[in-house]
């Protein structure tokens, strides 16, 4: 019994208060924010019960609508452009340079720095007047300076063009790992046959790093759709809502106009859409566990 | 040879691209200019100043947001450590009642996005009487799902043998913990702690939604709240530069730490 206490005090010490932790700080608001979707809650007063009220409201509720589609025009915008860069950076990477390592650093630095001081940067760089830098760069090619934030139908392409450029390191990561875990013998069979290094990279690289690509594609998706600093920081929702995205305005419903039960309702909303996307992920993942 | 110099013309403006935004950045907070005066170049180094600077650390408010960073972000950190560490231990090595349904739940939760639990957090912690304070954003940061995953990836990995030994030779529990585990798990645990970091130094969703008194801001927070009010372009960047030095000093020395663990976490 003793012995028995000894192998497993460490379990008791330590399980039992991160469990209730856990239900504390997870499970419970998981909970309470589901109640919360049926009553109208007051800041002041007692929550009434509504039943469904919030919900159908969602579904007549235009500007919702508009944020789910302003959502799914970010990940457009972003996925496939943060891919493609995340693996020409790996490519570099793993092309045999020297310095590798410095780049890969470089590549990686957007990664760990925070929201805020990248857009104070970007905001400078796409405004919109001449004093912009890329309106500058811009007037060298003979193009008008361009609005930018301030345009709505480029502001949301402009925040997309800010987390691309924050999320591409850590792409690249995944697939440098994934070019790492290649056979070279491959590589060196098709010199032999005298392929062409284009040839070599779409019949050979690009095919075998198929489970990376979906990883990938489903974490960035996933990010995408959980988008709100950028927004927030500069352009806040606008112009004409054009970047209100679905977190951002959950966050309006909830925290401007103290809406709090419906932005629930928007956070379930979320939550679904994410759920969905991490169902397809394991769904697919389980089965190309086995190629990898 | 072709295809060498192709990697290394890519490589440099690549690298410079990724470069500037930093580099306008540092010599745009040595810069005295206003928001109606820039333009495209005012970054370029003449009549450096220290102005900027020593407007952010006279004004006070600036060194307290870093204050208030530093405590939201530290003892998480300190916590995250040893806590992930030693639930990925449990989980890997030991064998308790219902430790793979407690495991599959944790898995599950890690799906439930943040931005769902922070309504129903904002209302219990309004309750609580956490508003304002640094309580909201250190309780409930003290340990990570995520963290115990890595840990536990990496522990199972690792034969039991040392552990048997250690048992044989009379050690309990937790000596064998500190003795023989936590010396093998540095690596997985330094990982922990640079996402810890990273993410609760970066923070902007939860400080925006749990305070509202300018004097309990993180530096994110702080920041946000200063671009374009200030009207001056060189202050903005001079905060910039100051609130980016603990993140680039911890990514200089962890960089490895982040590369892996990225890897760890993707790709089981």
């Amino acid at each position: 019994m003793k012995r028995e206490w000894n192998r497993n005090a460490i379990v008791y010490i330590f399980l039992i208060p991160v469990l209730v932790h856990f239900l504390i700080f997870q499970i419970y608001p998981f909970v309470l924010s589901f109640y919360l979707t049926f009553m109208d809650w007051k800041v002041i007063g007692d929550p009434e019960f509504v039943g469904l009220k919030h919900w159908k409201y969602f579904l007549t509720d235009r500007l919702a609508w508009k944020a789910i589609w302003n959502t799914v025009k970010f990940s457009a915008y972003y996925i496939v452009p943060t891919m493609g860069l995340g693996l020409i950076l790996a490519l570099i990477i793993n092309s045999g340079v020297k310095t590798a390592g410095l780049f890969k650093g470089i590549f990686f630095l957007p990664v760990v720095t925070s929201f805020v001081i990248i857009a104070g940067i970007w905001g400078w760089l796409f405004r919109g007047t001449e004093a912009g830098m890329i309106n500058y760069l811009l007037s060298f090619i003979g193009i008008e300076p361009q609005l930018f934030l301030s345009n709505s139908s480029q502001a949301l392409a402009v925040l997309a063009g800010l987390s691309i450029f924050k999320v591409a390191g850590s792409t690249m990561i995944y697939y440098f790992a994934g070019l790492q875990s290649i056979d070279r013998q491959l590589y060196e069979a098709a010199r032999i046959d005298g392929a062409s290094s284009f040839k070599i990279f779409w019949t050979i690289t690009f095919p075998l790093l198929r489970p990376i690509h979906f990883f990938v594609a489903i974490t960035t998706t996933i990010g995408s759709f959980q988008i709100f600093d950028s927004a927030y920081l500069l352009t806040g929702g606008g112009p004409n809502y054009a970047t209100t995205t679905i977190v951002y305005y959950l966050y309006e419903q909830g925290f401007t106009s103290l809406n709090l039960s419906y932005a629930a309702v928007l956070s379930y909303v979320l939550f679904f859409i994410i759920l969905v996307i991490s169902l397809i992920q394991r769904k697919y993942l389980g089965q190309e566990s086995n190629n990898y | 040879m072709l295809k060498k110099t192709i990697s290394y013309i890519a490589l440099i403006v690549l690298g410079v691209c990724f470069l500037l935004p930093f580099l306008i950045m540092i010599l745009g907070s040595f810069k005295d200019v206003q928001y109606a005066q820039l333009d495209p170049l005012f970054w370029i180094p003449d009549h450096p100043t220290m102005k900027n600077y020593l407007y952010i650390m006279r004004d006070g408010i600036f060194i307290r947001w870093i204050f208030n960073s530093v405590i939201i972000t530290v003892i998480p950190v300190a916590s995250q450590m040893i806590f992930c560490a030693v639930l990925g231990y449990i989980f890997a090595k030991k064998q308790f009642p219902g430790r793979e349904i407690i495991f599959w739940v944790f898995m599950a939760v890690i799906m439930i996005p943040q931005q769902l639990l922070i309504i129903p957090k904002f209302i219990m912690f309004s309750d609580f009487g956490w508003i304002n304070t640094y309580w909201a954003l250190i309780i409930p940061e003290l340990w990570g799902i995520m963290g115990v995953f890595l840990v536990r990836q990496f522990l199972q990995n690792i034969p039991n043998d040392l552990e048997e030994a250690a048992y044989i030779d009379g050690a309990n529990d937790i000596q064998i913990f500190f003795k023989v585990i936590l010396p093998l798990s540095i690596p997985v645990v330094a990982t922990v702690g640079t996402f810890s970091f990273i993410s609760n130094w970066n923070d902007l969703f939860q400080p925006l939604i749990y305070l509202t008194q300018e004097k309990m801001f993180p530096v994110t927070l702080g920041l946000a709240s200063m671009l374009g009010k200030e009207g001056n372009f060189g202050i903005e960047m001079a905060g910039s530069t100051v609130s980016f030095i603990p993140t680039f000093l911890i990514f200089l020395f962890f960089q490895r730490y982040f590369t892996e663990g990225i890897q760890m976490s993707g790709l089981k």
